[in-house]
């Protein structure tokens, strides 16, 4: 059993990180009611994973695993639990009334995102999250060389894609 | 556009994130009670449905194993197509008992704070893995046709057996292996196939699992262009 202790620590680390566990949810849930599901169950398996942190290992590092692990089985039930939702509808919850650039530059990218595959999405969250190539590799379990190769392709699809749009 | 300019667009992302409070993960996290529900959770959880539905089929089988083995133990081995029969049932049902077993100890064993390629490759091949039990099992289906046989009928050329219970045998036989060599994840989109797998709307994540496989090869390969050659290595 945990202590209080360690619980009140848990939920301060979530808290802090509560970021990653929101834009991984919805880079990889296209669908809003499961959204809150696929965040819960991050993190029970943060929670339940726990005894396996070790504490030479960065925090960071050892969360983006659980949780990028945990959205890619979950999304791949999701599909085929629900119809695909379509990509200008609901998933881009971070619209908000004024639709300034900036929120759309947020949502085409969120699209361009979604548009890529599981383990692509996986690399480009923590290409945007500025992780080393380093720590990218260990996360995902590919060598750095094969990190910067499929990096700079993603980047250079998305870049692409923003290119077409501007036309 | 530039490197920057993407991240630029992400670090605008966290703003809005904080504005919008998406899912409300602060309040809801804030909240102790969420600890019971964590563990509540725990039975919905997607791995427990796939470990559920392995200690249930562990379970059954154990039941039908004993159940043959009293068949055994009442029949005093007095009847030699009976034991073999019952004997091989049991034996395939053992061996698909043990797969079962093994596989729920690796289910327990999944560690999601593993590299995800690794996590990913091993929970595909779990899922893939009930199929082949479930064509391995097929294997035991002649036996059900030989299990009354008696070896007068064959000593004294029984017209009804040899024209009627050996062909239907030797049909099941045939049928055994044809079921054998075709019950596939790759045949899962043929209707007969999901119906002998007993395989509802679920198939298609099995679908998914197979072609998931063949995307995580593809992404451990190093793909690299060196003076316009292009080089592809295990990546690894």
């Amino acid at each position: 059993m945990r202590t209080q202790q360690v619980r009140d620590n848990f939920l301060k680390l979530i808290l802090d990180n509560k970021g990653i566990i929101i834009k991984i949810c919805n880079s990889y849930c296209a669908n809003k009611n499961y959204r809150e599901d696929l965040a819960q169950e991050i993190i029970f398996n943060l929670w339940k994973s726990g005894d396996h942190y070790d504490p030479n290992q960065r925090f960071s590092t050892w969360m983006y695993r659980v949780a990028l692990n945990v959205a890619i089985s979950f999304y791949r039930k999701e599909k085929t639990l629900v119809p695909s939702v379509s990509l200008t509808g609901e998933h881009h919850e971070v619209e908000d009334e004024t639709a300034d650039e900036a929120a759309e530059n947020i949502t085409l990218l969120q699209k361009f995102i979604f548009e890529l595959n599981e383990l692509d999405r996986a690399l480009m969250i923590l290409f945007l999250e500025e992780k080393s190539y380093a720590e990218m590799a260990d996360i995902v379990g590919i060598s750095e060389t094969n990190v910067g190769t499929k990096i700079s392709r993603i980047k250079k699809k998305i870049k692409q894609n923003f290119a077409d749009l501007n036309k | 556009m530039e490197d920057a300019e993407l991240k630029n667009i992400w670090l605008h992302y966290d703003r809005k994130m904080d504005e919008a409070r998406l899912l409300n993960l602060q309040s809801w996290a804030l909240n102790l009670q969420c600890f019971h529900s964590l563990q509540t959770q725990k039975a919905k959880s997607r791995l427990d449905s796939l470990l559920r539905f392995k200690i249930r089929a562990v379970f059954l089988g154990i039941g039908w194993v004993l159940f043959l083995g009293l068949l055994l133990y009442g029949n005093h081995l007095r009847n030699l197509y009976f034991t073999v029969s019952i004997g091989m049932i049991m034996l395939i049902s053992v061996v698909a008992i043990l797969c079962y077993i093994r596989q729920i100890r690796q289910i327990r064993r999944i560690d999601y704070s593993e590299n995800i390629v690794d996590t990913q490759e091993r929970l595909s091949a779990l899922q893939l893995s009930t199929v082949a039990i479930a064509r391995f099992s097929w294997l035991q289906l002649p036996f059900y046709a030989t299990w009354f046989w008696d070896k007068r009928w064959i000593d004294y050329g029984s017209l009804n057996f040899w024209l009627l219970l050996f062909p239907i045998t030797l049909f099941f036989f045939l049928l055994a292996i044809f079921l054998y060599r075709n019950i596939s994840v790759k045949n899962m989109n043929r209707r007969w196939v999901r119906a002998l797998l007993m395989a509802g709307p679920e198939y298609k994540s099995l679908l998914q699992a197979k072609k998931f496989v063949a995307e995580i090869e593809e992404f451990k390969k190093d793909v690299t262009v060196d003076n316009g050659q292009l080089t592809v290595d295990s990546g690894r």
